[in-house]
């Protein structure tokens, strides 16, 4: 609280897109708009700091807890910042047993960061979150808004070192995968039926 | 409807939960998410059942039939079902009993023991515990769990007065739900989630009056209250089911005592008062009876010094005085004396021919012509309140944000209340344009109100007036005025609420009773104690009332009641012939008296009070060490015994026998809800020329300031008594924010700290009144403190 006398509120000035967010929404579901709104602070800052909680609070006319509540069930939303690639490695039931604690592992001894850590030159953060929805492709690392799957150790080492230089690979996709403008696989096709034989 | 809960047949209203059906038929589930006056929400799966119903053939339209035996067939649902999220239907079967189902529960019992420390043996609530309980009669007795279990902050303080220890929570929810359903206060969260969720807040302590009802629905040891952590085992503690006294709501308490000491104040149930909550102040607001102070014996005056003496001492020493004092004689007591006392105040005043009085006393009478019960606020589709519920009688507060939601209390089953009353929703919307708060500042109910109004101090009448004629008045618009006349009017049941401001004026509240007339409203008087309707009903009044009482007696015997906080006075006091005082610690007025006597407190009685509603109920004593300190009925028994006359209301039960001939009810034992027996109205009172100018307006106070500074706990937690000054005025007068007062109010000095807000309108500021100051308007000078210490 004592922040927002001292920070510029972030909408402060930005009416249109405050109107356009809380539009979606009728009156009596104002609070819907936590989400975008926490959205639109952290693509702009990559956190959400607590003055801007409070801010987003008043804004939805809500206690600022609840905000936090929300924005604490979902690992895309930061409170520090993170760094420029964010590592999510998913540790839910099928990418733990197709093995990302040993991603996990790996990634950490390469890094040198634990969990919700951020290195000192501001590269990599390294979490672990929760399920990422591709469970049909486990182990799933999921690099900013980027998702990488079957990672292997070699394309683990690959991808890093890739990333190191500041160059984003692009996520390998022949067996399909829910990202956009992927080609969705085809069911009853003979990969699907062998895969379950 | 009919259902059949394992081999009983029951008889249900439709819309009730299965969960419900299930204890109506004398079964038991384990439950620890729902909670009764609360939301059902499946979370926590212990009440499984096995579930079925009978289904109806599309083409026929009748019950599709077992072949062999003709009866309608049982279709059960694939799964286990949460029996408090399923409502029953028609012919539904409910099996609690088979093994598939306790399986199930086991199973569950064994999930939510996963993370919880099981460390009982150091725990509060051990013996007290659902979670104990349900685990010793619902559980496997082992786990298959063999790894390290989640741990977590033992003792967070979520505030000074509750601790949250975060290994022993299992997320039932019940507080977080509580928070947004019960006052409205959204301050407690979970917080991250899956397995990593735990009960949080982002503010400083928790920002509400009702915070305390987490503890008491807490089903294991997670929440607990820090003024009684470590003090004591449930089982060690004596429990005493008794009314609280701190306010006219006539809420139910129990309190747990050990060893002479009250360690705690928890929550009872009355089903037409306070349902099961209360607020901070009573449940916390008990530490001053044990302070170290405390009067435990009679004193009397030996030249300068009073010294300690026996009862048979004192009262043979008031008796020789009395033999060649002044005959004027004055009795008081304080408005939260109880009906039997009020008969032993008003039998003793008789013998001595004087007068008796109870303090503090509105000038209006607080018995309502037409009176509105609380079930008919939490069920009244208009309610227009003046004043400040939420401070006067918080209760209330609570009840009035029932009716917001709509949904009336429900009816009593088998088992008592529902523990699932489905009709109640996580979120419901609020119906908040039925409520119309008005008082002189910004209160708290008014973040709740669909219509505030802020009006000047002092100008009720108007306010009355301008809503009954459609015109402008109060500095509010006649749109506004007329309104809220068509809403109260076009209402079913519409309520209306005199706070302390209106009871202040007769002619407000007369105003206030014609309106109330003409929209064909119930009213509700908020009283400033916890028996003024019980004293004004029995009539222990005096013609020219108090005020008189203290300047036109030789004789004056108070209870409870300190006038000398005012130094002019006290000046007169000093003069008397004798002045009897008793109460349970030194004041002012003791350090004048002749005799003084130590008092019981409110825990400490017997007798019955009448809430605000005119509803009779019973006080019970809890067993605390005080000394030899009585209540008014064992001063008049010593003291009659003294002069030699056996006097109404020497005993309970002799006050009872007097009261059964005046009020023609029996009191002893009265039902745990009370007999609600209203008593007629009396005159409302004498129009005297009302105050209406002043700087400072003297308002109720949830937290008891004449207490706060021996209840440490409450006082850390909401700090000590704030002046609340307007930013303006603050600048205008050079106060700084947490700056250290001394208000002056005529002969009255009070200490206080500056609170800069926008609740406080321009030009006035606000202070809590203590118990011997007439609530209102007045004049105040602000000295800074540390003048006075220089000087």
């Amino acid at each position: 609280m004592i922040e927002l006398d001292t920070i510029k509120p972030y909408f402060e000035g930005k009416e249109d897109v405050l109107g356009e967010i809380l539009g979606r929404y009728p009156d009596y579901g104002r609070r819907s708009a936590i989400m975008p709104l926490l959205w639109e602070v952290q693509r702009a800052e990559r956190h959400v700091s607590e003055a801007r909680l409070e801010e987003i609070a008043h804004i939805v006319g809500v206690h600022a807890t609840e905000v936090k509540g929300v924005m604490s069930f979902y690992s895309t939303y930061h409170e520090q910042p993170v760094g420029k690639y964010h590592l999510q490695i998913c540790s839910t039931l099928s990418c733990s047993l197709a093995g990302s604690d040993e991603m996990f592992d790996f990634i950490s001894e390469e890094t040198g960061l634990v969990n919700g850590e951020t290195d000192g030159s501001g590269i990599f953060s390294l979490q672990k979150v929760e399920c990422l929805g591709s469970c049909g492709t486990a182990p799933v690392l999921q690099v900013n808004d980027t998702y990488y799957e079957r990672v292997t150790r070699s394309s683990c080492k690959e991808l890093l070192d890739a990333l190191r230089s500041g160059e984003m690979l692009e996520p390998p996709r022949e067996r399909g995968g829910d990202n956009e403008g992927a080609e969705k696989p085809k069911i009853g096709s003979e990969q699907r039926v062998g895969r379950e034989a | 409807m009919k259902v059949k809960v394992n081999d009983v047949e029951l008889d249900l209203e439709p819309g009730t939960s299965a969960i419900d059906a299930v204890f109506a038929a004398g079964y038991d589930v384990p439950y620890f998410c729902s909670q009764e006056y609360m939301s059902p929400i499946g979370a926590c799966r212990m009440c499984l059942g096995k579930v079925g119903a009978p289904r109806k053939d599309r083409e026929t339209n009748d019950w599709i039939r077992d072949a062999e035996t003709g009866e309608p067939q049982i279709f059960y649902f694939p799964n286990l079902m949460a029996t408090c999220t399923t409502a029953i239907m028609d012919g539904m079967v409910i099996d609690t009993l088979s093994k598939e189902v306790r399986q199930a529960q086991s199973g569950m019992m064994e999930f939510h023991l996963i993370n919880h420390p099981l460390d009982c043996p150091v725990c509060d609530k051990g013996g007290a515990c659902e979670l104990q309980d349900r685990a010793y009669e619902y559980g496997a007795g082992t786990s298959r769990f063999e790894f390290d279990k989640r741990h977590q902050e033992k003792h967070h303080a979520l505030s000074e007065l509750i601790t949250l220890d975060r290994e022993r929570c299992i997320h039932c929810k019940r507080c977080v739900r509580y928070f947004e359903e019960v006052p409205g206060d959204e301050v407690l969260d979970f917080i991250e989630r899956g397995g990593h969720t735990y009960i949080g807040t982002v503010d400083e302590g928790l920002p509400s009056y009702f915070t305390g009802n987490i503890t008491d629905i807490c089903p294991v040891g997670a929440l607990l209250d820090a003024t009684s952590r470590f003090r004591g085992r449930n089982w060690e503690y004596d429990h005493t089911r008794t009314v609280s006294l701190d306010d006219a709501s006539g809420a139910a308490i129990m309190v747990d005592a050990r060893t002479g000491r009250i360690e705690r104040v928890k929550g009872a149930r009355n089903t037409q008062v306070n349902l099961d909550w209360i607020d901070d102040s009573t449940r916390f607001g008990h530490e001053y009876v044990d302070a170290p102070d405390r009067l435990k014996t009679p004193l009397i005056r030996k030249g300068a010094l009073l010294e300690p003496a026996s009862w048979e001492e004192a009262a043979q020493f008031i008796a020789s005085r009395l033999a060649v004092a002044g005959k004027r004689v004055g009795v008081a007591v304080r408005s939260d004396a109880t009906l039997e006392e009020g008969v032993a105040a008003k039998a003793l005043a008789e013998h001595l021919r004087g007068h008796a009085e109870h303090f503090p006393r509105p000038a209006a009478s607080v018995i309502a012509e037409n009176p509105a019960t609380f079930t008919d606020v939490a069920t009244s589709d208009a309610i227009f309140v003046v004043g400040d519920p939420t401070e006067e009688v918080p209760t209330l507060d609570l009840r009035i944000k029932d009716a917001l939601r709509g949904v009336a209390p429900p009816e009593l089953l088998a088992h008592g209340v529902p523990i699932a009353d489905l009709r109640l929703k996580e979120r419901m919307p609020r119906k908040r344009s039925i409520l119309t708060v008005a008082a002189p500042y910004r209160t708290n109910l008014m973040r709740h109100a669909g219509q505030e109004l802020i009006y000047p101090a002092g100008q009720e009448e108007d306010l009355f007036g301008g809503v009954g004629s459609g015109k402008a008045g109060a500095s509010l618009a006649a749109e506004q005025l007329n309104q809220l006349k068509s809403a109260l009017s076009d209402a079913k049941k519409p309520v209306i609420i005199l706070g302390a401001f209106v009871l202040a004026s007769a002619a407000a509240t007369r105003a206030a009773e014609a309106l109330a007339e003409s929209v064909g409203a119930k009213v509700m008087k908020l009283g400033p104690m916890a028996n003024s309707y019980g004293l004004e009903a029995l009539e222990v009044t005096s013609d020219g009332g108090y005020a008189d009482l203290l300047t036109q007696s030789d004789v004056l015997i108070l209870s409870n009641l300190n006038p000398a906080q005012d130094v002019q006075i006290g000046e007169r006091l000093r003069n008397l012939d004798l002045l009897i005082v008793h109460d349970s610690f030194e004041t002012e007025t003791t350090g004048l008296a002749h005799v003084v006597l130590p008092a019981k407190t409110g825990y400490e009685k017997e007798g019955t009070v009448v809430n605000l509603e005119g509803r009779f109920l019973n006080v019970y004593p809890a067993p605390v060490d005080s000394g030899t300190s009585e209540d008014f009925i064992g001063v008049v028994r010593t003291l009659g015994e003294a002069l030699g006359v056996r006097l109404d209301g020497r005993s309970v039960r002799s006050a009872r026998r007097s009261l059964a001939k005046t009020l023609n009810h029996d009191l002893a034992a009265l039902p745990e809800e009370g007999l609600l027996a209203p008593v007629d109205a009396k005159e409302i009172g004498e129009t005297v020329a009302d105050t209406v100018a002043g700087n400072l307006l003297l308002t109720s106070s949830l937290l008891k300031v004449d207490r706060l500074r021996r209840n440490p706990k409450l006082r850390a937690a909401h700090g000590d008594v704030a002046l609340r000054v307007n930013p303006a005025d603050a600048e205008a007068q050079n106060l700084e924010a947490g700056a250290n007062v001394t208000v002056n109010i005529g002969g009255v000095a009070r200490s206080a700290t500056i609170k800069i807000t926008e609740d406080a309108p321009e030009g006035l500021m606000l202070l809590p009144a203590t118990f011997d100051q007439a609530l209102g308007l007045t004049s105040a000078e602000i000295v800074p403190a540390a003048d006075l210490v220089s000087a």
